[in-house]
C-alpha cells in the first residue's frame, strides 16, 4: 500500500525546506567535503605524492579524493538521518502530522530515507565533479559512481534512522557517532590502503559497509581492481539496515 | 445515507516486552452523524487520545473496526483519511514553514492543488484571526495562536469528519471561545465532529452527545442534558466551595462523571 505519490509529496517537503534555507543547506552539504578535499587532497597529497594500492601505484590525491566520496556519503546520510529524523520525530512531530493524512507512515519513512540518500548524493556529486575537473577521476566512472553513491547512502541513512528510533534523547545519538561512525571514517580505507592494517583489522574493516563503498568508488573512478566481496556485502547491509530502520521507527511512533 | 464515522467494539492494548499489557480502550462503540458533535469526556488517562489515534488509523486497534463513510480506516487508510481532518493533542505544526506555507503544504497531502490550497488557507487564516501572521514562522506565534493554526490546518482539506483531541486545553478563555465558535460553524456545514475534552463546560456547550469515558470504557452516552437528568436529576446541587461557604448550583456533567466513577474530571492523573 506504498504509493510513489505520497513518497514524492513528502520528499518535496524536505526539498522545499532545503531550498528555503539555501545558504545553510549549501554550507552544511558542500563545505565539509570541500574542506576534506583541500586538507587531505592538496595538503597531505602535496607531501605524499604516490601510493601503492595492490599492484597499481596512483597519486595520493586521487586515492584520497575517491575516499572522500565515501566519507561524504557516510556523514551526509547518517547525520541527516540520525539528527534530522530524531528532530522530525521527537520535537517537530512531522512524521505524526503527515501520517494522519492520506499519506501513510510507511510512505513518510520511505521518503525520509530517500531524502537522506538524496542529500548525501548531492554532496557526493560535488566531490565527484571536482575530482573529474581536476583530472583525477575518469568522467564516465564518476557518472557511473553516482547511482552507486545513491544506493550506498541508503545504508547510512538506514543506520541513522535506526539510531534515531532507538535513542531516548538526542544526546544518545553521540554513542553510535563516536563508537561506529568515526571508527568507520578512520579505518575503512579512506586515508590509507587497508593492506597496511593487521590482517584481522582488515577483515573487521571489510565487515563495515563504508569499506565496500570506498572500494567500489575507487574501482569506478580510478579503475582500481574490483573487489568481489564489495557488492554482496553492500547488498546485505542494504537489505538488513533499511527494513530494520523503518520497522524500528514505526515501532517508536505507533504504539 | 452512509454514516460519517462508525466505531465498533474498538479495543486497544499496549504491549511492552517484559511488562504486563496495558488495556487502554475496552471495546467502545458509537456512531457520529453529519452535523453532529460527539464528545469523549474523561480525565487524562481515560483513553481519549488512544481512541483518537486509533480512530484516525495512526495506531492499529487490537480489535474492532473504525469506518469513515463505510471505508475501513485500517484496510484503506488513504481513502478513508481523504474525508478526515485531525487536530492532535500535541503540537504537530511544521516549524520549518511559515503559517501560510504549512497550511498550503498540508493541503497537498490531500492532493489539493497549491492555488486552491492557498485560497482555502487564506480564508481559514482570516477566520481564525491569523491573517496578519501568515508570513511568520511557528516559533513567532503564541501558544493560543499555534493551537488555532493547528485547528485551521485540520480544516484545509474541508474534511467531512473532524477529530479534535483536546483542542482547547491550556488556552485562555478568549481563544477558547474563538475555537468554540469555529467548531459550532463547522457542525452546521455539516461536518461530523469527534471532540475529546476534559472540560465539562466545553462538552455541554458544543456536544450533541457525550460519551463518558473511564478507564477505556464508555460508561454512558447521551446528550449532556439527558445524562444530567438520568444520573443526577434536575435538583440543584448544594456544594461547599470552601470551608464554611456553601452555594447552590444547577447540576452539570462533572456531577455525572463523579456519580459514575467516584472521581473528579480534572483532578484525575
Amino acid at each position: 500500500m506504498t504509493g510513489w505519490w505520497g513518497i514524492r509529496c513528502v520528499w518535496l517537503r524536505y526539498f522545499d525546506v532545503y531550498r528555503k534555507s539555501l545558504f545553510y543547506s549549501v554550507v552544511t552539504t558542500f563545505v565539509e567535503p570541500l574542506l576534506y578535499l583541500i586538507a587531505f587532497g592538496f595538503g597531505l597529497g602535496g607531501l605524499i605524492k604516490t601510493i601503492p594500492v595492490g599492484s597499481a601505484t596512483i597519486s595520493y590525491r586521487q586515492f584520497i579524493f575517491a575516499g572522500i566520496v565515501g566519507q561524504t556519503i557516510l556523514f551526509q546520510a547518517f547525520f541527516e538521518a540520525a539528527y534530522g529524523s530524531f528532530i522530525r520525530m521527537y520535537y517537530q512531530r512531522v512524521f505524526q502530522a503527515i501520517a494522519t493524512t492520506p499519506i501513510t507512515l510507511r510512505e513518510v519513512l520511505w521518503a525520509e530515507v530517500i531524502w537522506d540518500a538524496s542529500k548525501a548524493t548531492f554532496a557526493a556529486s560535488a566531490v565527484l565533479l571536482i575530482g573529474t575537473a581536476m583530472g583525477d577521476f575518469s568522467p564516465i566512472g564518476a557518472v557511473i559512481a553516482l547511482p552507486l553513491c545513491f544506493v550506498s547512502a541508503f545504508i547510512f541513512a538506514g543506520l541513522g534512522v535506526l539510531v534515531a528510533a532507538r535513542s531516548r534523547t538526542i544526546e544518545d545519538i553521540s554513542y553510535p557517532q563516536y563508537l561506529l561512525i568515526f571508527p568507520m571514517f578512520l579505518f575503512c580505507g579512506i586515508f590509507f590502503p587497508l593492506e597496511s592494517l593487521p590482517k584481522m583489522l582488515e577483515w573487521v574493516a571489510w565487515a563495515l559497509p563504508l569499506t565496500s563503498v570506498v572500494s567500489l568508488v575507487r574501482t569506478l573512478t580510478l579503475g582500481l581492481p574490483f573487489r568481489i566481496q564489495a557488492l554482496p556485502l553492500l547488498a546485505v547491509w542494504l537489505l538488513v539496515l533499511v527494513p530494520w530502520s523503518r520497522r524500528a521507527m514505526s515501532r517508536r511512533l505507533v504504539k | 445515507m452512509t454514516v460519517p464515522l462508525t466505531v465498533r467494539d474498538l479495543a486497544k492494548e499496549y504491549k511492552t516486552p517484559g511488562r504486563d499489557p496495558v488495556i487502554a480502550i475496552r471495546g467502545i462503540s458509537f456512531e457520529i452523524q453529519q452535523g453532529e458533535c460527539f464528545g469523549l469526556l474523561g480525565p487524562n488517562g481515560a483513553g481519549k487520545s488512544t481512541s483518537m489515534n486509533c480512530i484516525s488509523g495512526f495506531y492499529p486497534a487490537t480489535s474492532g473496526s473504525v469506518k469513515i463513510f463505510d471505508i475501513d480506516v485500517y484496510a484503506h487508510p488513504k481513502q478513508a483519511r481523504m474525508s478526515l481532518g485531525v487536530c492532535a493533542q500535541e503540537d504537530t505544526l511544521d516549524t520549518d514553514f511559515t503559517v501560510l506555507d504549512q497550511m498550503v503544504r498540508y493541503g497537498t497531502y490531500f492532493r489539493i492543488p497549491v492555488t486552491e490550497g492557498r485560497r482555502r488557507s487564506l480564508a481559514l487564516l482570516e477566520r481564525f484571526g491569523l491573517d496578519g501572521r501568515k508570513g511568520d514562522l511557528v516559533e513567532q506565534l503564541s501558544g493560543g495562536m499555534r493551537r488555532r493554526l493547528q485547528v485551521a490546518r485540520a480544516l484545509v482539506s474541508e474534511p467531512k469528519v473532524l477529530i479534535l483531541d483536546e483542542p482547547t486545553t491550556g488556552l485562555d478563555p478568549e481563544v477558547r471561545r474563538v475555537l468554540w465558535d469555529v467548531i459550532s460553524e463547522e457542525r452546521l456545514k455539516p461536518v461530523a465532529i469527534l471532540l475529546s475534552t476534559h472540560y465539562m463546560e466545553e462538552a455541554e456547550r458544543l456536544c450533541d452527545r457525550v460519551a463518558i469515558l473511564h478507564q477505556g470504557k464508555i460508561l454512558d452516552c447521551a446528550s449532556p442534558s439527558e445524562l444530567i437528568v438520568r444520573h443526577i436529576g434536575s435538583r440543584e446541587i448544594d456544594e461547599e466551595i470552601r470551608a464554611g461557604v456553601r452555594w447552590k448550583r444547577p447540576p452539570n456533567l462533572e456531577d455525572v462523571y463523579m456519580k459514575l466513577t467516584g472521581s473528579h474530571l480534572e483532578k484525575n492523573p
